[in-house]
């Protein structure tokens, strides 16, 4: 027994020092510069947070496939004046202290220039640091309460606000009340992620539907890791609900959607981005005919097929999420856009100019996957339309033009 | 030749340090503490608050489920409740965080000590689910938070850290500066609760673990005691809670999940149940393990190509294999290990 622990002690001591040895090496090696003007070969240091193993996993891992292959596809172009992009980019478990961790590390260690993130919780977390680094950070998270740069002058929204987006999905399901013959007011219900990305369009949806005259939306939130959503759709049917707002990530609304068809309870359920991908339709398979979606990025259109195409030429497996993937290639390539023009401007690269840069460029064209993207110094909600999406024969069909919120 | 220490007066046996090496570390652990900040990054340094914070609080588990044996799971939410009393104050009543820690660590004690009712008739098991309960019901309050006027999340006020009108960048940047609080939260919480153990009431909490109906025969009152174990523990619970809110800047519940109070449990376990420096290791270990396989995968990224794509799992797989491994080698964690090697010299050459 003796020999025993102390073997197992040699063991994990041995452990202890290899991966020491291998952190100090790590740091060493890392020094570098990172500023510079047109000569330099030196890479441009991007850095990413993803959810590869957490509670939306399922989202995030298309999501971050999309920002890798994003890089790679840059660089396979000559990447930026000669440089390349280096990412550094880890799985942090949609865990908010191992966000903090590795984010300390990519900006002070790796001295990355710009940070893409993730999930509404670590990118709220991370905001006080973010504006002391001086880090130009895009998330994908596109909570309202990001988009005012009086509070957060580095984080950037790519897309219309969970908010916006909440809206658009009311104003078109009005729309479609009326469309329908009915005669009244629809009543709304909501069924979201118990988090903070969950609960963040709420209070900005619900004014929208009081100005309108429905009734307030009954807001249901469903449980982390629920097999079963049938109480939570009881409780939404005994409301009333006409339409049900989704604000989820795919695995769960596509549980609420088969549950429902088995309760027997018929109901319009719109996906907001997160549960508005392909996830959806093959989890819940015929069940989701007929379900719309707020889509943010459409994947069918010519950036979209240049993403799809580098995916395919590189056997890059996403889980078939053509939305998703398309998503996070975009959000990157906005973040990288700001940096190729500060360069193309001559300035030095640093946050402050990038900032300024993505701020003062004008519109930056995604080639149709989005309405072209436009920062201003009081509105970093670049985004501010989308179009509706609904579910045909197992596909994503776009059913409207770009609506705005406003 | 004398192998080992033997205690010839009962002064002697009840020091806290009895050996002369155990002083020498301390002097020298001392030293490093304070030399380490000047020569650390601000990765290294948010680490090392990391793990001083997550210590205090392993240590305030530790009081309840290794030295008073009271299982608790619901840690996680005794430092929500520490760090929005904090983070409540600050953003509402614009208090300096020299006065939110001391209340909120109070306040959590109260909240701990509400919670511990319960631990009079139940035990093992059913202790761990009402505990659960009191994790969760504290969590509910705060994803409900608008029903009390508690956002969902609170970001705090920068002016709020400040230490008697010194505004805290006045010693540097943030991490910096709240190393420096972080550690003499931590010494002053090792040496109270150190102590602790050598009081009456300390050894009446070990009578309780030990034998809880024992104890009662010899006199212990297990209702008061209980009850002041689980408001010693949450006190330490808070404490670390409020220094999270005030050094992150921002809080959310998410933080405070179950997950939280199972890894604060797997701190004591690892580190070493019933033990204030095995608390310590337990924290280090646990922090520590993440960061340095992610730092040992980029290491040999150049050797293994594609390590980068099995890291997460190689994590999520790790913490598991870490917590059983010392089950199967030593249940009594780190704190054991260390002891052991100390035998070894100590007990040289007769160790038998």
């Amino acid at each position: 027994m003796h020999r025993r622990r102390w073997t197992f002690g040699w063991l994990v001591t041995l452990v202890l020092f290899a991966t020491l040895l291998a952190a100090c090496g790590g740091g060493g090696g890392t020094g570098g510069g990172t500023g510079g003007g047109g000569t330099t070969t030196e890479p441009i240091r991007v850095g990413a947070i993803f959810d590869l193993t957490g509670a939306t996993a399922d989202v995030g891992t298309p999501y971050a496939r999309g920002q890798i292959a994003f890089i790679d596809w840059k660089n396979e172009q000559g990447g930026i004046n000669g440089r390349r992009l280096q990412l550094f980019s880890e799985d942090y478990a949609y865990q908010v202290p191992r966000a903090e961790e590795l984010y300390t590390k990519f900006v002070t260690q790796d001295k990355v220039l710009v940070f893409s993130g993730w999930g509404t919780g670590d990118t709220e977390a991370l905001r006080p640091k973010i504006t002391e680094d001086k880090i130009p950070f895009i998330s994908a998270s596109y909570s309202a309460a990001l988009a005012n740069p009086a509070e957060t002058p580095y984080n950037f929204l790519v897309a219309p606000t969970y908010s916006d987006q909440l809206i658009i999905a009311m104003k078109w399901a009005i729309e479609d009340w009326k469309a329908k013959g009915n005669s009244g007011l629809p009543k709304f219900g909501y069924l979201i992620n118990d988090s903070p990305f969950g609960r963040s369009p709420l209070a900005d949806g619900t004014a929208f539907a009081t100005s309108q005259g429905i009734e307030t939306p009954l807001e249901v939130p469903s449980p982390r890791g629920a097999t079963d959503l049938t109480p939570q759709l009881t409780q939404l049917r005994d409301y009333g609900a006409n339409y049900i707002f989704l604000q989820n990530v795919s695995s769960p609304a596509a549980l609420a959607i088969k549950n429902a068809k088995s309760l027997g309870y018929n109901v319009q359920f719109v996906c907001l981005n997160w549960c508005a991908n392909e996830i959806l339709i093959k989890l819940a398979g015929t069940d989701a005919e007929g379900v719309v979606g707020a889509v943010p990025f459409n994947h069918e259109s010519e950036g979209g097929k240049i993403a799809l195409e580098f995916a395919k030429a590189k056997n890059i497996d996403y889980g078939g999420a053509d939305s998703t993937f398309v998503q996070g290639w975009t959000a990157m390539s906005i973040l990288i856009a700001g940096i190729e023009k500060t360069l193309a401007d001559g300035k030095e690269l640093t946050g402050e100019n990038i900032k300024n840069t993505l701020e003062t460029m004008g519109a930056i064209d995604t080639k149709g996957v989005t309405l072209p993207v436009q920062f201003s110094s009081t509105d970093h909600a670049g985004a501010k339309s989308l179009k509706m999406f609904r579910v045909e024969n197992g596909k994503w069909v776009p059913i409207t033009d770009f609506i705005s919120a406003r | 030749m004398q192998s080992g220490t033997f205690h010839t007066t009962y002064a002697s046996d009840v020091r806290l340090r009895p050996y002369w090496p155990q002083r020498i570390r301390i002097v020298i652990v001392l030293a490093l503490a304070l030399i380490f900040p000047w020569f650390a990054d601000r990765y290294w340094l948010n680490l090392a608050n990391t793990i001083a914070i997550a210590a205090i609080g392993a240590i305030g588990l530790n009081i309840l489920v290794g030295y008073t044996g009271q299982i608790s799971i619901g840690h996680g939410g005794f430092l929500a409740v520490g760090a929005y009393t904090a983070g409540l104050m600050a953003v509402n009543l614009g208090t300096p965080m020299w006065i939110t820690i001391p209340v909120a660590s109070f306040f959590t004690a109260v909240v701990g000590a509400f919670f511990g009712l319960p631990s009079l008739r139940l035990k093992g098991l059913y202790l761990a689910i009402a505990t659960l309960a009191s994790q969760e019901i504290i969590i509910w309050v705060l994803t409900h938070g608008k029903l009390l006027g508690i956002g969902e999340s609170l970001s705090l006020p920068r002016a709020s850290n400040n230490l008697f009108g010194l505004p805290m960048e006045w010693l540097g940047n943030n991490d910096f500066a709240f190393y420096w609080i972080c550690l003499v939260a931590l010494i002053l919480t090792v040496i109270f609760v150190s102590n602790l153990f050598r009081t009456r009431t300390g050894r009446a909490f070990v009578a309780i673990r030990d034998q809880d109906i024992a104890a009662q025969v010899i006199g212990v009152d297990l209702f008061r005691y209980k009850l002041l174990a689980f408001a010693t523990s949450s006190f330490f619970a808070g404490l670390a809670g409020a220094l999270t809110a005030h050094y992150r800047g921002v809080i959310s519940w998410e933080r405070f999940t179950i997950d939280t109070s199972i890894l604060y449990l797997a701190m004591i376990i690892i580190g070493g149940m019933g033990s204030v420096s095995g608390s310590i290791y337990g924290a280090a270990f646990m922090t520590l393990l993440p960061a340095l396989l992610s730092n040992l995968a980029r290491a040999l990224s150049d050797v293994v190509p594609n390590i980068n794509s099995y890291l997460p799992y190689m994590q999520q797989g790790a913490f598991g294999l870490a917590i059983i491994l010392f089950l199967i080698f030593e249940p009594e964690g780190i704190v054991k290990m260390w002891r052991n090697v100390k035998d070894y010299f100590r007990l040289w050459p007769f160790s038998y």
